[in-house]
């Protein structure tokens, strides 16, 4: 992560030591609220490299704390930024930019809406959560296997419209990006300093009431760019994604969601990826495809708890050999609305890699708090 | 030919007659009394049903597609509809005008002197309860009747009309309401949250204290303990909650004491036989006025 030009930085501290001179001046400025996430984490993985398998000592880790700072910058336009400090390392941790984007939401023919900045990507649906919201404690295998730890998240340009389909909202939104995040996750580091080539994405939703309490939205996204900049292999991801809510009260609900993920990509050798070379040495070209997914429930019971499952199953960019599963469970404690959660988190990861399987089991207690503005959900 | 031209006139009369003034109002209590007012030459429709919490309302696209079709949308304001600006802006719909009823000079109570989330959910303008006071129905009548007017000026004289016999049909039930409570006067309630402050100011009850600690603040033991030690004392005879709330609380401290849970919905809609904001006022009013009789 970069440290975020100065200016960011004053902007920062101006708006949190502006004294609240009424209301006037408070909605001046903008909204902002600090969510900080640590984690007691142990494991039984660590020694298995030895033949030894026992839980570690649990650790308490700072996992990240983001700040957003979002407001109106004129009747047209709004701004969002969210600033990541990133763990574990609490003392020597830099201030990163997770998305930082302007939004044009008024005033554009065909009511376009466009986005320009650093940002998650319309991607699929989970794609665009931070990981605080998430009911788990721990991003999908599929997400972080062919998107990248971060999510896909880059520079770009992005436009959307809604489709005339009548009560329907259907949504089409489409994404010129800088291409760096390619390289990052599930691709080869460009090394040379050039610019990397531009990568593209587009979604297509569609959101569908059902019944009164009920509510089903359907994607379908795409996804392509240059993972190999020496050859220059192009890959191309189809996801589908979607999101079942049954909501019969206010306190009291379950929210079912999924992505399937498919990639195709040519891959030719090169240092990254000896498995290519034939027997002689000779560079091969092949194609590649493989696939990813995740399943999750959730379903809260109760003003202040939930509780869900989730299925996780993911091959890797470059090999339809190696995969992983997972199941996790996770139990949430919201004792007072959102400004405290507490996240039980257990998950039993296994990995076949060639001949190897491994298999870890991990338990996690995440607490998270929510310091400032609460802005409304969206579905 | 004859049936060719019928049929291109049948498909034009949609385009050339001016179409119905299309409202969207956050509350079924603000679209009751548009339509009272607008009649057929209106299309109203809202957002939150009366058996759900106004302030927690998820952002939904299907949301913003009523609001992309609307001329108005009327709000409560006051930060009671958080998520309302989420939808305005996911409409994308640039000739929309928002009628946030807050700014048309309802006296506010509990305005808060400090805001910070140690006074829990605190709303930063004031209680938004407002509505729930049937004297303030006046002038959120005659701001829906401005707006209404702007969109359609030819047709005051039908919404004045079909407002002055609302606002007299309503003053009627104020009276009558007032006069039913009148021997009530300074009976002490219990209420879930700061729902009933403007209807208890209007009737003369003494709202003596919260079923949650603060505002937003799910209940505490504790604070639970201290309220049935304060209805046992202050010999309260009602707690009265809003449909949407968990009733595990309440129902506690009436086991316990003589107080009795009633739930009054806050919104037309929320419990049966409440079709109009006149029928869900007249069943709040009698069904407080039955618990409250010795």
């Amino acid at each position: 992560m970069e440290s975020p030009p100065r200016i960011v930085l004053t902007i920062v501290l101006t708006c949190i030591t502006t004294p609240l001179q009424g209301l006037a001046q408070l909605s001046l400025n903008p909204d902002i609220s600090v969510i900080p996430r640590f984690i007691l984490e142990t494991n039984d993985g660590e020694k298995l490299d030895d033949g030894v398998r026992q839980f570690s000592r649990p650790q308490l880790k700072f996992q990240e704390l983001e700040m957003a700072l979002q407001g109106y910058l004129n009747p047209y336009a709004r701004a969002d930024i969210f600033l990541t400090v990133p763990g574990p390392d609490v003392e020597e941790a830099r201030v990163g930019i997770e998305e930082l984007y302007a939004s044009v939401l008024r005033g554009l023919p065909l009511d376009l809406n466009i986005r320009v900045g650093k940002y998650r990507v319309e991607y699929g649906k989970f794609n665009r959560l931070h990981p605080h919201q998430w009911p788990f404690a721990t991003q999908p295998l599929a997400q972080t296997a062919f998107l990248g730890e971060e999510g896909l998240n880059d520079l770009g340009i992005s436009a959307s419209i809604l489709l005339p389909t009548g009560d329907l909202y259907t949504a089409l939104t489409a994404d010129i990006l800088s291409g760096a995040a390619a390289g990052e996750a599930a691709g080869i580091e460009d090394t040379t300093g050039r610019a990397p080539y531009y990568s593209a994405t587009a979604r297509l939703m569609s959101f569908l009431p059902i019944g009164d309490d009920g509510d089903l939205e359907l994607g379908l996204s795409g996804y392509t760019g240059i993972h190999d900049p020496y050859n220059r292999d192009r890959f191309v991801y189809i996801n589908l994604d979607f999101k079942y809510k049954y909501r019969p009260s206010s306190y009291t609900s379950l929210t079912v969601q999924g992505e399937f993920l498919h990639n195709m990509r040519k891959a030719h050798q090169n240092h990254d990826l000896e498995q290519y070379q034939d027997p002689e040495g000779t560079p091969l070209e092949v194609s590649i495809r493989s696939s990813g997914l995740f399943l999750f429930a959730d379903f809260q019971w109760a003003r202040i708890y939930t509780m869900g499952a989730r299925y996780d199953w993911s091959q890797t960019p470059y090999s339809s050999d190696d995969r992983a599963q997972a199941i996790a469970v996770f139990l949430g404690y919201y004792p007072v609305e959102e400004t405290l959660g507490i996240r039980l988190h257990y998950q039993h990861t296994r990995w076949q890699m060639a001949e190897n399987t491994r298999s870890v089991n991990m338990i996690g207690l995440q607490l998270l708090f929510s310091l400032g503005v609460h802005k409304a959900h969206p579905f | 030919m004859i049936r060719i031209s019928l049929l291109f006139i049948s498909l034009l009369l949609p385009i050339l007659s001016p179409a119905a003034v299309r409202v969207v109002t956050t509350l079924p209590d603000l679209a009751d009394i548009a339509q009272a007012i607008g009649g057929e030459r209106i299309e109203v429709d809202h957002i939150v049903r009366g058996d759900q919490n106004p302030h927690f309302i998820e952002v939904k696209p299907s949301y913003m597609m009523k609001l992309k079709r609307a001329d108005i949308f009327i709000m409560v304001g006051m930060e009671l509809e958080l998520w309302a600006p989420q939808i305005i802006d996911g409409s994308r719909n640039d000739r929309l005008e928002v009628l946030d009823l807050s700014t048309i000079g309802v006296e506010k109570l509990e305005v808060p002197t400090r805001v910070d989330r140690s006074q829990g959910d605190v709303h930063r303008f004031g209680n938004p309860h407002y509505w729930l006071d049937p004297r303030n129905i006046r002038p959120i009548a005659n701001a829906i009747l401005r707006s209404l007017v702007r969109a359609a000026p030819d047709e005051e004289p039908f919404f004045r009309k079909n407002m002055a016999a609302y606002l007299a049909t309503l003053d009627t039930k104020i009276v009558e309401w007032e006069e039913l409570m009148r021997p009530l006067a300074g009976a002490n309630i219990i209420t879930f949250h700061r729902s009933w402050s403007y209807f208890a100011r209007w009737l003369g009850i003494i709202v003596s204290d919260q079923v949650e600690p603060k505002p937003g603040i799910p209940p505490s033991p504790t604070h639970t303990a201290e309220l049935i030690d304060l209805v046992k004392e202050g010999k309260i005879r009602a707690i009265v909650v809003a449909p949407f709330y968990d009733l595990t609380a309440p129902e506690k401290i009436s086991a316990e004491t003589q107080a009795q849970v009633i739930v009054l919905p806050t919104s037309v809609g929320g419990v049966s036989g409440t079709d109009t904001y006149i029928s869900m006022m007249d069943h709040n009013v009698k069904t407080l006025y039955e618990a409250l009789q010795p």
